[in-house]
């Protein structure tokens, strides 16, 4: 069986004035449908990461790849027309701050439909009835009300739910999710990544989930990858953190504050530059 | 007991009129003894960052009455109230002017308040959150957020005030570097014997600084506490105890188990 995802010495490059920036460095995975992590603070690659699966990397960068294959179609190799009709469809992402995410001058109605009828060819009708059934799974209570309001008139966590219902609306295979929780609340961020994985767990889909919270994705995922400078430096299976090796690793899990047992002051991380090698 | 450095009572703060009026700020009390640390938490819209805008005066107080060393505090402020009161903000690429270096970012306050020998008090001040006079000519694009973060408490600390009034100062910072600031946060207030009023969403975080906290949900104080109970997770309200249970990661627990705080469907 292929599997959902084939990720072999991925490179993405940002030639610059200054010079060539390598933000991911030859990392290689492969993702069945599972719930896979990918940790690493600001300037690691992860986003990026994210990014060239889909396609969507900003220009000027460059992405090459030994192998990046979606349930067996090669994405290097396909035409643009072919990704185009992939992304939204069969593979998409859902970014982090709802606020900026959102169209803020489409009701939400509109932007649910909107996405739905450029993959699907329904009428209007069974678009809305799509779109009003999609967003009672992920739990909102009024969803008829909720459809005709503007993004502004949404909380954080109702943002961030309305636009896991316009990715998830077509049905996808695979799922990016760019640190969807870290503009909310923690108790709301609680609530959203329960939607995620019940919605994961019901239709079999692949996740993947960005974030810079090593505790939270631990906790949520089945494996988890560490990246450290564009590279991946450890994969650890889902709760075991406190079994990790590399020392950038344990740096980062030692230097959080902690509910039990806090220390003072907090262990510092020291980077070694031979990590980044 | 000795004089409160802050003594607040029954603040509160309403935004908009008629129909509209909202209480941001619903009779919250409080006092603040010097040296020591107060964590405000809650979800956003608490109220959280408003009492510390209501403490500055960037927030009108609609009622209550607010005590700075036992004396009462005029609106709008007067200039001694701000070389007592420091603030650090949120975001420090926000924070700090992009066009002005470091050394015209620190220089500020020492002009406004006419106090002499600037360079050798910024220098020092640079020091004091561990940067050396190198960075005192550069831009705030020049520095990553941790160094950016040190310029904004150098600059709250430069005045000397008693109380730092710092809102979310590490919530913008990846964790290896949150870690360096709190530890900065703590040496300065050994240092200087400064008092803390921390604002944050991150329960770890206002139990490793703060010894006493308050919990704020709508506009109104809940529940108040310290950090030795939120660690044995003897807290009194159920909020608090859905807050603690939500910061300790994601827990699996059935497709059909209620959710750990209330739907804000609204």
């Amino acid at each position: 069986m292929t599997p959902l995802l084939e990720v072999e010495d991925l490179h993405v490059r940002f030639p610059l004035t200054e010079g060539t920036i390598e933000a991911v460095r030859g990392i290689s995975f492969t993702l069945g449908r599972e719930r896979l992590g990918i940790v690493g603070e600001s300037g690691s690659g992860k986003s990026q990461t994210g990014r060239a699966i889909l396609g969507l990397t900003a220009r000027p960068g460059e992405v090459t790849a030994k192998r990046l294959a979606f349930d067996g179609i090669d994405l290097m190799a396909a035409p643009e027309r072919l990704r185009r009709s992939l992304r939204g469809s069969r593979m998409t992402m859902v970014m982090q701050d709802p606020r900026y995410s959102l169209n803020p001058v489409m009701t939400v109605g509109q932007q649910i439909i909107e996405s739905y009828r450029a993959h699907k060819r329904v009428s209007g009708r069974d678009a809305r009835r799509a779109a009003l059934a999609m967003l009672d799974e992920v739990r909102i209570t009024a969803p008829d009300r909720v459809m005709a309001l503007y993004p502004h008139e949404l909380s954080g966590g109702m943002g961030q739910r309305v636009m896991i219902a316009m990715m998830l609306i077509t049905g996808p295979e695979l799922l990016i999710a760019d640190e969807p929780t870290s503009a909310l609340d923690v108790t709301v961020r609680g609530e959203v990544l329960r939607i995620l994985d019940q919605l994961v767990a019901e239709r079999g889909m692949g996740l993947i989930l960005i974030s810079h919270d090593l505790e939270m994705v631990a906790s949520f995922c089945d494996r988890v990858l560490v990246m450290y400078a564009g590279k991946i430096v450890e994969e650890l299976a889902s709760g075991a953190l406190d079994q990790a090796r590399h020392p950038y690793t344990r740096g980062l899990i030692g230097c959080l504050p902690k509910l039990a047992g806090d220390s003072h002051p907090l262990p510092v991380l020291t980077r070694d530059p031979a990590w980044a090698r | 007991m000795a004089t409160p450095l802050i003594e607040a009572r029954n603040l509160s703060v309403r935004f908009g009129v008629g129909r509209l009026t909202v209480a941001a700020l619903d009779d919250v009390s409080f006092t603040l003894a010097p040296g020591e640390s107060l964590g405000l938490v809650g979800e956003s819209g608490s109220g959280k960052s408003t009492v510390l805008r209501a403490l500055t005066g960037l927030a009108p107080l609609s009622g209550g009455s607010l005590k700075l060393g036992g004396v009462a505090v005029p609106t709008p402020r007067r200039m001694n109230f701000f070389t007592a009161v420091q603030m650090v903000f949120q975001d420090p690429y926000a924070s700090l002017h992009p066009r002005h270096t470091v050394d015209q970012i620190l220089a500020e306050p020492l002009a406004i308040h006419r106090i002499p020998h600037a360079e050798t008090r910024i220098v020092a001040a640079l020091r004091e959150v561990g940067l050396g006079p190198s960075y005192r000519f550069r831009y705030p694009h020049q520095l990553s957020g941790g160094q950016r973060q040190r310029i904004a408490i150098a600059r709250a600390l430069i005045l000397r005030p008693k109380v730092v009034l710092l809102d979310e100062p590490t919530s913008a910072l990846d964790a290896s570097v949150q870690a360096e600031i709190l530890n900065l946060l703590e040496d300065l207030r050994r240092a200087f014997g400064l008092a803390y009023i921390l604002v944050s969403h991150d329960l770890a975080v206002v139990a490793h600084l703060c010894e006493r906290l308050i919990v704020l949900r709508q506009g109104r104080m809940i529940e108040e506490t310290t950090a030795g109970a939120l660690r044995d997770g003897s807290v009194k309200t159920d909020y608090t105890r859905a807050m603690l249970a939500a910061s300790g990661g994601f827990t699996r627990v059935g497709p059909t188990a209620p959710p750990t705080a209330p739907l804000r469907n609204t």
